[in-house]
């Protein structure tokens, strides 16, 4: 399914391109490392043929929307389509700028549990053939079924059809009825020294390098919290307190418009698993106030709306 | 000083002897990674590991530091006057260290230990330290430390180097640290008198790692040329900007350095910075001479590989070591770009 | 321990909260020393990143107070602010950098001098129970 993927980007790609109905596509090209592909922006037919699509398309690419001039088409998965969505809600970019080729999505695969499978084995090269995975390493060769190796937000997604799109380059998959919060139900259920101490270890080995944000299409401030000096909220080196304030912080300024792509999980060097902040906020904007980020297009975001009867489970 | 052999039972045996004298810095498994840490005892050390996630380059320029430290109380004294945090210096051996990794400390040696400027933090970890090098016998897919000037069994940088020969390990004093640490451990090792043949081992694994690029190629091309090229533009649509790559570097070495007071104590604190940060040219003006991404990704990648060698005029300000390849979150590949600007044209198309 | 007061930063608001408090003081109610008084416009001004700030400063507790939803002096602040101190309290108790007590929202109107220094009665006794803090203060960097 996948494949047929490649085949119909490239072709939507070609015709838009000559049509000039777009400047550009953005969309990916294949990577040079295993289970890695690369963002890529085409500009000419040529460049159309190095657009592909497989199980390593995790990236939001969304991400590079904010501030864009001109007209672009980008290829958008369930989640890619939300960020769009928030995107035009906060007027980064224009509707008019954009033809979204929407793309149903079977789940991306976790590179990191496929590496724990094979305890630390270096992976040379794999093969995609549907949900199927082929991994060759210097002297040895394993089999994975695709779908018990997802991304950790794909194995709980409700979204994988877009939301919103100028062509819809296949058949719709089914969305899936599954509780998301489980985990985080799990972690509310402890005892507050033992929740602290938790997040405490999850975020020990941060070294502040910022990619979870800057992979985050949400994150777009020209000056981020972060970098504010007067006054300066937020340290910046590894001291435990400051880098516990970045990430609620950053958790909080996403409150409503993350779209649990797992760009942030995707993008860290070291594998924190960063989500356990913005998903419990999801949960809360979901149960408090009904709402899904980027779903509908014309419903204002959970913070930058109110109704009189709000409920009101912080007092006392 | 002729190599010695230590047997796989004697290793730990030896790993004791140095923890007796030294802080003993090794490889310890942290959950999927190893990473540099100080030994608590013996059984931490994992030298069965291909490279630490992070560079070992925390241990000389740590992620952030506390140079100073100064009282504003209004009765004190000394208030005002800055005083140098104290720190510890005791001699240490880095245990377990790749080619690599120590071959990039010799470079950053040229930013932090001049003629003129010498960094008194840097310039003393380094001379307190004595490093065991362990050779490469499988290099990764993503190393390419052979096009860099180094390569898995490289000598520069190390005290010792240790190579796995199967029933234990052979270690080659290489200079007069070296051969202090190795009769230090004289009750675990056995001499193995005049040099081992490793010539074999070594060319196995050189043979293991693929050309990246030629950076002598780009030392030759005129620097406009390479900065004005049109390739920049494609090489920088998927960058972030999101630091990983300097983070994870052994290379890179950039820092900034902050002022945090609380109530009347302050302290002057060096952090990492990363040039991949638009805050990182940012004037005090509100002038940014590099404020657009294509400006910084070009700056990364003409730093290392055109400025550095044009500068000193050397091999590039990269080991090869492809932690920046594994770590980037959008696959920009320094190989890649390397051999872009290593062709003609920087036309190649890749 | 005995000792021990704890230090309580008040976030009120100019138009209501801030007014019940002068109310109180005007008519003599009693009620414990232990807050010190930040006065914003509205309780919509209200930043996350100021009761962070609070906290890491080492504060004991923090107690935000605006005017009751429908009657905000700019019509919808405190609407917004709701929304923000529901998902704020939440959070922090879920990621255990406040414990439970440490953190207090109100609706007081400035005619309410009483249920001022009720509540403030109540918070500063919550806070005491809570002990002073000390997992989420930030006195001197923790670096090498």
């Amino acid at each position: 399914m996948q494949q047929s993927y490649t085949e119909s980007i490239r072709e939507a790609a070609k015709r838009l391109l000559s049509e000039k109905r777009v400047e550009a596509v953005i969309g990916f090209r294949k990577g040079t490392i295993p289970f890695m592909n690369e963002p890529f922006l085409a500009r000419t037919v040529e460049q159309a043929d190095l657009l592909i699509w497989d199980g390593n398309c995790a990236m939001n690419l969304a991400n590079y929307l904010p501030k864009r001039t001109g007209s672009v088409a980008i290829t958008a998965k369930g989640c890619d389509s939300r960020s769009i969505v928030i995107h035009l809600l906060e007027n980064q970019i224009k509707r008019e700028q954009l033809y979204i080729l929407g793309i149903p999505c079977r789940g991306m695969t976790d590179k990191r549990k496929i590496a724990d499978n094979l305890n630390g084995r270096e992976i040379i090269e794999v093969e995609e053939t549907g949900e199927k995975l082929r991994v060759l390493g210097r002297d040895f060769e394993q089999s994975f079924e695709r779908t018990e190796f997802l991304e950790e937000n794909c194995a709980v997604c409700t979204h994988k059809n877009p939301v919103l799109c100028d062509e819809l380059l296949g058949e719709p998959v089914e969305e899936q009825q599954i509780d998301r919060y489980e985990e985080i139900r799990k972690i509310e259920a402890l005892p507050p020294e033992q929740k602290r101490l938790f997040f405490d270890e999850l975020i020990q080995p941060c070294i502040r390098c910022y990619a979870c944000r800057n992979a985050c299409p949400a994150c777009y401030c020209p000056t981020c919290f972060v970098d504010e000096s007067k006054p300066q909220w937020v340290g910046k080196t590894t001291d435990p307190t400051d880098t516990r304030t970045f990430h609620f912080l950053r958790a909080f300024h996403v409150a409503g418009r993350c779209t649990d792509c797992g760009s942030c999980e995707r993008a860290c060097p070291v594998g924190i698993r960063v989500r356990l902040f913005t998903r419990k906020l999801e949960k809360e904007v979901k149960e408090l106030y009904g709402y899904e980020a980027g779903v509908v297009q014309d419903e204002r975001p959970p913070l930058d709306a109110f109704r009189p009867d709000d409920p009101e489970p912080f007092l006392g | 000083m002729p190599d010695i052999r230590i047997s796989k039972e004697n290793f730990p045996g030896a790993i004791k002897q140095l923890m007796d004298r030294y802080r003993v810095f090794a490889p310890v498994k942290k959950g999927r990674f190893h990473e540099f840490a100080l030994l608590q005892n013996v059984e931490q050390a994992d030298l069965g590991f291909s490279n630490t996630l992070l560079s070992p380059k925390g241990l000389f320029h740590p992620q952030a530091e506390r140079m100073f430290e100064y009282s504003l109380a209004r009765e004190d004294p000394n208030a005002g006057i800055l005083k140098e945090a104290q720190k510890d210096f005791s001699p240490r051996v880095i245990l377990g260290i790749r080619p690599c990794d120590a071959k990039a400390f010799e470079l950053d040696d040229a930013n932090f230990n001049t003629e003129s400027i010498k960094d008194p933090w840097w310039v003393q970890r380094r001379e307190t330290t004595t490093m065991i090098g362990l050779a490469c016998e499988s290099p990764c897919s993503t190393c390419f430390c052979t096009s860099m000037g180094t390569g898995p069994f490289d000598t520069a940088g190390l005290d010792v180097l240790l190579v796995n020969i199967g029933e234990g390990y052979a270690a080659r004093a290489l200079t007069e640290k070296g051969t202090k640490v190795l009769e230090i451990t004289s009750g675990c090792s056995s001499p193995a008198g005049d040099h081992l043949p490793l010539a074999e081992r070594q060319q196995a694994a050189e043979q293991r790692i693929g050309t990246a690029f030629d950076p002598a190629a780009i030392a030759k091309k005129e620097m406009l040329e390479l900065y004005n090229s049109p390739a920049w533009e494609e090489v920088q649509f998927a960058c972030l900007n999101c630091g990983a790559c300097t983070f994870v570097c052994p290379t890179c070495w950039c820092f900034d350095i902050q002022d945090e007071v609380c109530a009347d104590k302050g302290d002057r604190l060096r952090l990492w910075d990363s040039c991949m940060f638009p805050l990182f040219t940012l004037h005090g003006s509100g002038h940014n001479p590099r404020s657009n991404k294509i400006q910084r990704v070009r700056q990364r990648f003409m730093h290392k590989l055109k400025y550095y060698q044009d500068k000193y005029n050397s091999g590039p300000a990269c080991v090869g070591c492809g932690r920046c390849v594994q770590a980037c979150p959008v696959n920009i590949d320094i190989r890649q770009v390397g051999q872009k600007m290593a062709s003609p044209d920087c036309s190649c198309s890749i | 321990m005995s000792d021990w007061e704890p230090r309580i930063i008040a976030f009120l608001c100019n138009w209501c909260s801030y007014g019940a408090a002068d109310l109180a003081g005007v008519s003599r109610f009693q009620y414990p020393p232990n807050i010190r008084v930040i006065r914003v416009p509205c309780s919509g001004r209200i930043n996350p990143k100021f009761i962070l700030a609070a906290f890491r400063h080492g504060v004991d507790g923090v107690w935000v107070s605006g005017c009751h939803p429908g009657d905000c002096h700019y019509i919808e602040g405190n609407f917004y602010a709701r929304r923000k101190f529901a998902l704020l309290k939440s959070q922090l108790e879920y990621t255990g950098i406040v414990e439970p007590g440490r953190l207090h929202f109100s609706w007081i109107s400035s005619a309410e001098g009483t249920k001022f220094a009720e509540t403030a009665s109540h918070v500063v006794e919550s806070v005491k129970a809570a002990g002073p803090a000390q997992h989420f203060v930030k006195k001197q960097a923790e670096v090498a």
